[in-house]
């Protein structure tokens, strides 16, 4: 592999390994996302008799939609508390976690696991926690802002998507944390130890530094999880109370299901990915070039 | 050599055992049911067993919603090429019309109730599921504790008479009412009473949902809107969960009626499976949602009836085999003694049907039935509403029910639902 001179040879060692996962992301990912792309300029919906080429329409209907924009904001709002909030629990269970407690295998299987429970068995059972055991557990104990179900109050309705969507997430970017705490080298820790430098010093000035490789993976698998959040959303308030709390996958989805606007649910895709994406990048694009060497 | 040729045996017999699988399943037709009924979702998992028990040569499998409604559903599996060959369609029929078999040569057409048939283009494409209907439901042995055994609710035809009917069950120390918040309740059926009792005339009706399409209707100025929304006012006040109208839930309500804990309930006999399994021994009746002050007013004395959703078989996507299997599903369905017998009895539904030899023995579908004969009915109107429109009526009466939104904004956003 490594003596290979001619395109030829590249491209049979690419071709042995790989050539069909290659061919795979292409048909399941690549291929549909072109035949969206494409459907935005049509009228079709995805089963009609008849196809018509309608140009810019579709975004247009997308733009001029409020609740589109009602949506896009409320995600907004969602993703800056739920990845600010993620990470920071993360990277304080991870430091607990490598630091010099018992039982520290046993506090990772454990802060781990929520994320192993799919999105709707979890939005379901937060779902009967939050209407049902903590309303009890307000009336029994007189705590008044639990006497009343947080999902029947939009505001309350938006922080239970919070707490859920952290809950899940917490453990999966604990992980990343506690890898890239585990690989920092020692030599440098004990440099700084003989320096003089103190616990906090150290965790700011050198540990930070040294990890924002883990900060970049890590941010970067926040935000695309908090902006395409859609199992949580559809099981623990399915839009509710009164669609205040339909973040934008669910708000695509039922304009396309629900509403049957398959064009303009397919546009709406379209400039989510967008946005999406050139967040995404620009994040990560950014937090390269603030990497350090040891 | 011979290390390779074991090998190669060796997977050659893997490949093999996996082709005996679908060998295997040739003889038997393998079919698809998707109903979105979750009310009755455990008798119909007994009434498949017992079909497929039945008959050996096809296989007929429910499909599960986790939660979506049928619609979403069986919209994505058209879209993915893989429609189920037997659905159970409420009004987005329309669309689908010219994917259905023709079902008109069936043996069981024959015995159908008229006009419970969906029709199109001279083709009968959908068999009426149940005759179905909804008004507030009462619990029968509240009312006589309440009222004493000569009591017949049913004279009650106005708003006023209905609150002082609600003022002695309070007193008694019974809830009046228990109002369910659900946006299919509120935005489909409770809106429906306002729909069909603008007019006697269904030409006129369907007029009126095309005016409010077109944004031509001032609601606040609509005397059929202005009495249904002081009735609704009447039975927020009345709510058994007045302190948190958006939190109780469809079971909640169930008990609450069943157990005699509530003596009203806006909902369907759909529900009666659920209310007997919670509690078998109560009887129930129906009463009218009275939108006026005036007995004589049309919408007073009638309770909603229509049929809620048709079998259709799919033609465009599903082999021959497959549409005669369903077809054989229907026929044993209405025909077979099995079959009537979960049909009445494990359903509770009402059949379209004239072939039936049991008929419904409860009180609540002889409710309906005798609303039925005296020709008391209001058109389901909700089964024209556009698709989409109910959950925004629905999220819309929850807001005003919740004090979240005033008279005026409801009314504005209920009038932006049909005119955007």
């Amino acid at each position: 592999m490594y003596n290979d001179k001619t395109f030829l040879e590249k491209f049979k060692s690419f071709s042995t390994f790989a050539l069909i996962p290659l061919l795979v992301f292409f048909a399941v990912v690549g291929l549909p996302f072109i035949f969206g792309l494409l459907m935005t300029f049509t009228d079709w919906t995805g089963f009609g008799q008849t196809i018509n080429f309608t140009g810019l329409q579709n975004y247009r209907v997308a733009f001029d939609d409020p609740e589109f924009w009602n949506s896009l904001r409320l995600t907004f709002k969602y993703v800056i508390y739920s990845v600010i909030i993620t990470n920071l629990l993360a990277f304080s269970l991870a430091l607990i976690v490598t630091s010099k407690i018992k039982a520290k295998n046993f506090f990772r299987a454990g802060f781990f696991t929520p994320n192993l429970i799919g999105g709707v068995i979890l939005g379901f059972i937060w779902q009967f926690v939050f209407s049902r055991i903590l309303v009890h557990a307000g009336e029994f104990m007189q705590i008044p802002f639990l006497t009343e179900s947080w999902l029947v109050d939009p505001n309350r309705a938006f922080w239970a998507l919070v707490i859920v969507g952290v809950w899940k997430n917490s453990g999966y970017m604990m992980l990343i944390y506690i890898a890239g705490l585990m690989g920092l080298p020692k030599s440098v820790m004990e440099a700084a130890a003989i320096d003089g430098a103190g616990g906090l010093q150290k965790l700011l000035k050198i540990k930070l530094p040294l990890m924002i490789p883990s900060f970049t993976i890590s941010l970067f698998l926040t935000l695309q999880r908090s902006f395409m959040v859609f199992d949580i959303n559809i099981s623990l308030t399915n839009g509710g109370p009164f669609k205040m709390t339909e973040l934008i996958t669910l708000h695509i989805y039922n304009d396309a299901f629900l509403s049957q606007n398959f064009g303009s649910g397919q546009a709406k895709a379209f400039i989510l990915f967008v946005i999406v994406a050139v967040i995404a990048v620009s994040q990560v694009s950014i937090m390269k070039k603030m990497e350090v060497e040891a | 050599m011979l290390k390779k040729l074991t090998m190669f045996l060796l997977v050659f017999a893997l490949v093999f055992t996996l082709n005996t699988g679908v060998m295997a399943q040739d003889e038997v037709t393998e079919i698809q049911l998707l109903i979105g009924k979750p009310e009755i979702a455990e008798q119909l998992e007994a009434m498949v067993e017992a079909f497929n028990n039945e008959n050996d040569d096809i296989e007929l499998e429910l499909i599960p919603l986790a939660g979506q409604n049928a619609y979403q559903r069986f919209t994505s599996m058209y879209a993915s090429g893989n429609a189920p060959t037997l659905i159970n369609m409420g009004s987005e029929i329309n669309e689908f019309s010219d994917r259905l078999l023709d079902l008109s040569e069936m043996e069981i057409a024959d015995y159908l109730v008229e006009d419970t048939e969906y029709n199109y283009q001279d083709k009968i494409i959908g068999l009426p599921l149940t005759v179905e209907a909804f008004g507030l439901i009462y619990n029968k042995d509240v009312i006589t504790d309440v009222f004493g055994d000569d009591y017949d609710l049913s004279q009650i035809n106005t708003r006023s008479e209905l609150e002082d009917v609600f003022t002695e069950i309070e007193a008694a120390g019974v809830n009046a009412i228990t109002v369910s918040p659900m946006d299919w309740s509120l935005g489909a059926h409770l809106t429906n009473i306002m729909f069909a009792a603008q007019s006697e005339s269904t030409e006129e009706r369907h007029e009126f949902l095309e005016a409010m399409d077109n944004g031509e209707v001032k609601l606040s100025e609509n005397k059929v809107f202005n009495g249904w929304l002081k009735t609704f006012d009447l039975l927020a006040e009345y709510n058994a969960h007045q302190s948190s109208p958006l939190s109780p839930t469809y079971d909640d309500a169930v008990l609450e009626l069943a157990n005699g804990e509530a003596a009203f309930w806006f909902m369907g006999n759909w529900a009666l499976p659920q209310l007997k399994e919670a509690n078998a021994e109560t009887e129930y009746g129906f009463l009218s949602y009275p939108i006026s002050n005036n007995p004589a007013d049309y919408g007073n004395n009638e309770i909603s009836v229509g049929v809620p959703s048709y079998w259709v078989v799919d033609e465009s996507q599903s082999t021959k085999a497959e549409q005669e299997a369903a077809k054989e599903f229907l026929n044993w369905l209405i025909t077979s003694e099995t079959g009537q017998d979960y049909y009445i009895n494990e359903f509770n539904f009402i059949p379209a049907f004239n072939n039936f030899e049991i008929s419904p023995q409860d009180n609540l579908s002889k409710s309906i039935m005798s609303y039925m004969e005296q020709g008391n009915t209001l058109e389901w109107m909700n089964n024209y509403y556009p698709s989409g429109y109910f959950p925004d009526m629905g999220a819309a009466l929850q807001k005003y029910l919740s004090g979240y939104a005033d008279q005026e904004q409801f009314t504005q956003e209920f009038m932006n639902v049909w005119s955007k």
